[in-house]
């Protein structure tokens, strides 16, 4: 964008950069800064609360109503800001230290932007963070940060930047209300005008934020020499941005502006106008009309954003003699029912679609124990794991051997207290250590002796019975072609074990105690001959352990039966742990697919049987189904063809 | 175990999870990535891919498939992956692979079966089967409206019918021969 901004917001901008440089020019590099600062630095930063009441009281300017929706827009952005400087429980605070000492010091800004930027984009490799509010205060560099951001960034203490080391803590304080150096008054005059206009252009009746034909207004066109265009498009940013800022939470926001007008504002494609859809994603009007969109994909970037716009108006734009252009309005605004004026919707069409939309988790079935036909899985865990809480070295002479394979991956959770270094300097996490690297062949464990040693290594830990219900989720069937270490056959069936559970640690050197969720997977092969004979028949192959981030299930499987030896293990029938809590909509059709397909029932009477006692669970539902079928009527089950 | 055939199984496994994540991310179908679709396979008379999602076990990767089209209740269409917000995306934070049988020679080709001096190992850690397990978080909804942790494990063996033709490109590798999904 061509750096035109008016006077009044160059000077802010030529001000500003004194702390902070921007990337662009005029308004546009306020909007930069605008929109990564969701606390809202242009109403936190400014005296505007005293300036405003100020206005207020000088009463009518003469304008009659306009006036008066201005000094109400007025009070109510007085009280807004004093509640924008309280916390945000989303938004934590950050204090960097070490930046004073760094080569960046020099910069013209004293290396502030350097440093977020360091931080932006060393804190994560998977997720992009944006660091929103920063404040220079002596020598230490506030920052505040989304809360889920903030453990990447702590992770950065102790790094080094531009030759200094960064210390970061967490702090309960209060970040300082401003840098150093204060606002400018020409900014807080550009200010006090922009939100003069947007007092103006608010209709609390109807709930509507009126930005149609910015390049129009005179008060907009006195601040700056624009061609219309250009002028609607950055009024537009910071117009929305202080609008929503004016509003405590989300909700509050939803609730006040429901509607929206761009209306004759030349836009030619949405991308000039795209930060709507993530300042006001919940507006259920908007009026487009009398604007140049010409093709569907000029509405592109819009695609599913406004999920409750239920009214939407692009007459007098080419884009509504398009083949396409009902159909593809339909599809990116699922709540919509009114096009231009035309009902394109029931109110109940417009529910199901938007259902359509809502996150549909695969429905969780019990431990599914396909191990042939002796209880092998089960013999095999129940040994396992309390001996590996008791007795490690025991457990790999029986199970393992020369040719055992055992590795384990970590996924730290920085949001956990349990420290990790006991486990990350064997982690062969491949995503994260590297597929061609050493470390990859040097963590890979090949030797049940070695392995042992590495046992003695890790943490203690105490693994739930495996009776105990609810906490474990077991997966394992057989397989074909593996070895035959007997060299009799060809090949020789295997056994995988997929399970997934908690155990408790205590970590002695730290003296911390806490409960880590993990997966283990083991492949179990036939032993070796040997003499003596081997401890067991079966011997594990390989031994892969993750130790991911906590999450509650599958604890939180609920109406669970324990695993125990005496479990039948019938084929293809799931035969432990029972099902989560009440499953949703999507899930419950899910299962009643299943149960149908599986019993023959029509889906009626196999809803029936899922509601009642079984509440869900398809376990005790097919038990039940077992149990009853010779009562169930004919018409209970679907006719055969 | 060679040093070469354990880079060879962390390259295989590398070459094989990230197309097919991005498959499953994409929308694309996963299908290819099955044993099912061996010609060379079946004729030998392998069963079909073992594939267990939740517990519940799938007839084929094409039901697979159809669970997690209902993920994405939308298709994907028009504009660019980016166009529009996702509504399932996998995101791999782990992964490890073993390999549990270094002389695999289900269906082999003869020719593969004979070392060769011109290939690293003498060809042999081309027949390796392996077990993968992959762990990470499953974004669902946009804005992350539901964050679920997933893990699967596959077991791969190799795709003759790629690997007589060595060095060809874009071609999978290795193909499942069993899959065990859980994400909660």
């Amino acid at each position: 964008m061509a750096p035109t901004g008016p006077r009044a917001s160059r000077q802010q901008t030529t001000q500003r950069s004194a702390t902070r440089p921007t990337r662009g020019g005029g308004i546009t590099k306020n909007r930069v800064r605008v929109k990564t600062d969701r606390d809202g630095d242009i109403a936190m930063d400014s005296p505007a609360a005293g300036a405003t009441n100020g206005a207020e009281r000088g009463g009518s300017r003469g304008r009659g109503r306009a006036s008066r929706a201005s000094a109400r827009g007025s009070t109510r952005v007085s009280t807004r800001l004093a509640q924008l400087d309280r916390a945000n429980p989303n938004r934590v605070t950050l204090k960097v230290l070490g930046l004073r000492e760094s080569k960046a010091a020099g910069n013209p800004d004293k290396g502030r932007r350097a440093l977020i930027e360091f931080l932006e984009k060393k804190a994560s490799k998977s997720k992009r963070i944006i660091i929103g509010r920063s404040v220079l205060d002596g020598e230490y560099l506030w920052i505040s940060i989304n809360k889920d951001d903030a453990a990447d960034v702590l992770r950065l203490s102790g790094y080094a930047f531009a030759g200094s080391n960064l210390y970061i803590t967490e702090t309960e304080e209060k970040m300082p209300g401003r840098d150093t150096e204060d606002i400018s008054k020409e900014a807080q005059e550009t200010k006090q005008k922009l939100l003069s206009v947007l007092a103006r252009r608010y209709n609390p009746e109807q709930r509507l934020l009126d930005l149609s034909a910015l390049g129009a207004d005179e008060v907009l066109s006195t601040m700056g020499t624009f061609d219309s265009q250009t002028l609607a498009e950055k009024a537009f940013k910071v117009l929305v941005h202080i609008a929503s800022a004016q509003y405590k939470t989300d909700q509050e926001k939803a609730e006040a502006i429901q509607a929206v007008s761009l209306a004759r504002n030349d836009i030619n494609d949405v991308a000039q106008v795209f930060s709507l859809a993530l300042s006001l994603p919940d507006l259920k009007q908007l009026d487009l009309t009398g604007n140049k969109l010409d093709t569907t994909s000029k509405l592109n970037k819009w695609q599913l954003r406004f999920k409750n716009l239920a009214e939407l108006h692009l007459t007098g734009n080419p884009v509504t003699v398009q083949e396409n252009y009902v159909t593809e309005m339909l599809q990116w605004f699922p709540a919509l029912q009114i096009l231009d004026g035309r009902q394109v919707r029931t109110p109940e069409e417009a529910a199901a679609a938007l259902k359509a939309l809502e996150p549909s988790p695969i429905a969780q079935f019990p431990s599914n124990i396909r191990d042939g036909e002796n209880n092998v899985a089960a013999a095999f865990l129940q040994a396992f794991f309390p001996m590996f809480d008791t007795d490690r070295a025991r457990l790999a002479a029986e199970f393992y051997d020369g040719d055992t394979w055992f590795s384990l991956a970590a996924i730290p959770d920085s949001g956990r207290n349990l420290p990790w270094k006991s486990y990350m300097k064997y982690s062969r996490n491949i995503q994260a250590v590297g597929a061609r690297t050493p470390a990859m062949v040097q963590r890979l464990f090949t030797n049940g002796t070695v392995i042992a040693d590495l046992w003695k290594a890790l943490p203690p830990t105490r693994h739930a019975p495996m009776d105990e219900p609810g906490r474990w989720l077991v997966d394992c069937h057989t397989f074909p072609h593996l070895a035959d270490p007997s060299g009799q056959a060809a090949t020789a069936m295997g056994l995988m074990i997929n399970v997934h559970g908690q155990f408790d640690e205590a970590d002695p050197s730290t003296n911390i105690f806490g409960t880590r969720t993990f997966t283990r997977t083991f492949i179990l092969g036939p032993s070796k001959p040997s003499t003596p004979p081997p401890a067991h028949p079966y011997r594990v192959l390989s031994d892969q352990l993750t130790l991911h981030k906590w999450v509650e299930a599958p604890k939180s499987e609920t109406n669970a039966t324990p695993l125990t030896i005496s479990t039948p293990a019938v084929v293809n029938t799931p035969a432990v742990v029972g099902v989560a809590g009440i499953p949703n909509d999507a899930v419950k059709a899910q299962l009643i697919e299943q149960l149908s397909k599986r019993t023959g029932m029509t889906a009626q009477y196999s809803r029936l049987c899922l509601e009642g006692a079984a509440n869900w669970n398809f376990a005790i539902a097919l038990q039940s189904f077992e149990e009853q079928k010779s009562n169930l009527p004919p018409e209970a089950f679907v006719a055969a063809v | 175990m060679s040093e070469t055939s354990i880079r060879a199984a962390s390259e295989a496994a590398k070459n094989f999870i990230e197309p097919f994540y991005a498959a499953i991310n994409d929308g694309r179908p996963i299908a290819p990535f099955y044993i099912n679709t061996s010609a060379l396979y079946t004729q030998a008379g392998h069963p079909p891919a073992d594939l267990t999602i939740n517990g519940l076990v799938m007839a084929t990767p094409e039901d697979f498939e159809a669970l997690l089209a209902r993920q994405r209740p939308i298709p994907a269409q028009g504009g660019g992956p980016n166009s529009r917000p996702k509504t399932a995306r996998y995101e791999v934070e782990a992964w490890d692979v073993h390999v549990i049988n270094a002389d695999y020679r289900f269906g082999a080709p003869s020719a593969l079966l004979v070392p060769d001096p011109t290939k690293p190992d003498h060809g042999a850690s081309l027949r390796q089967m392996l077990m993968v397990t992959v762990s990470g978080t499953l974004h669902l909804g946009d804005d992350d409206k539901l964050k679920q942790h997933f893990n699967d494990v596959f077991i791969l063996v190799p795709n003759w019918d790629v690997l007589v033709k060595y060095g060809a490109k874009g071609h999978k590798r290795v193909l499942v021969q069993s899959q065990t999904y859980r994400a909660y």
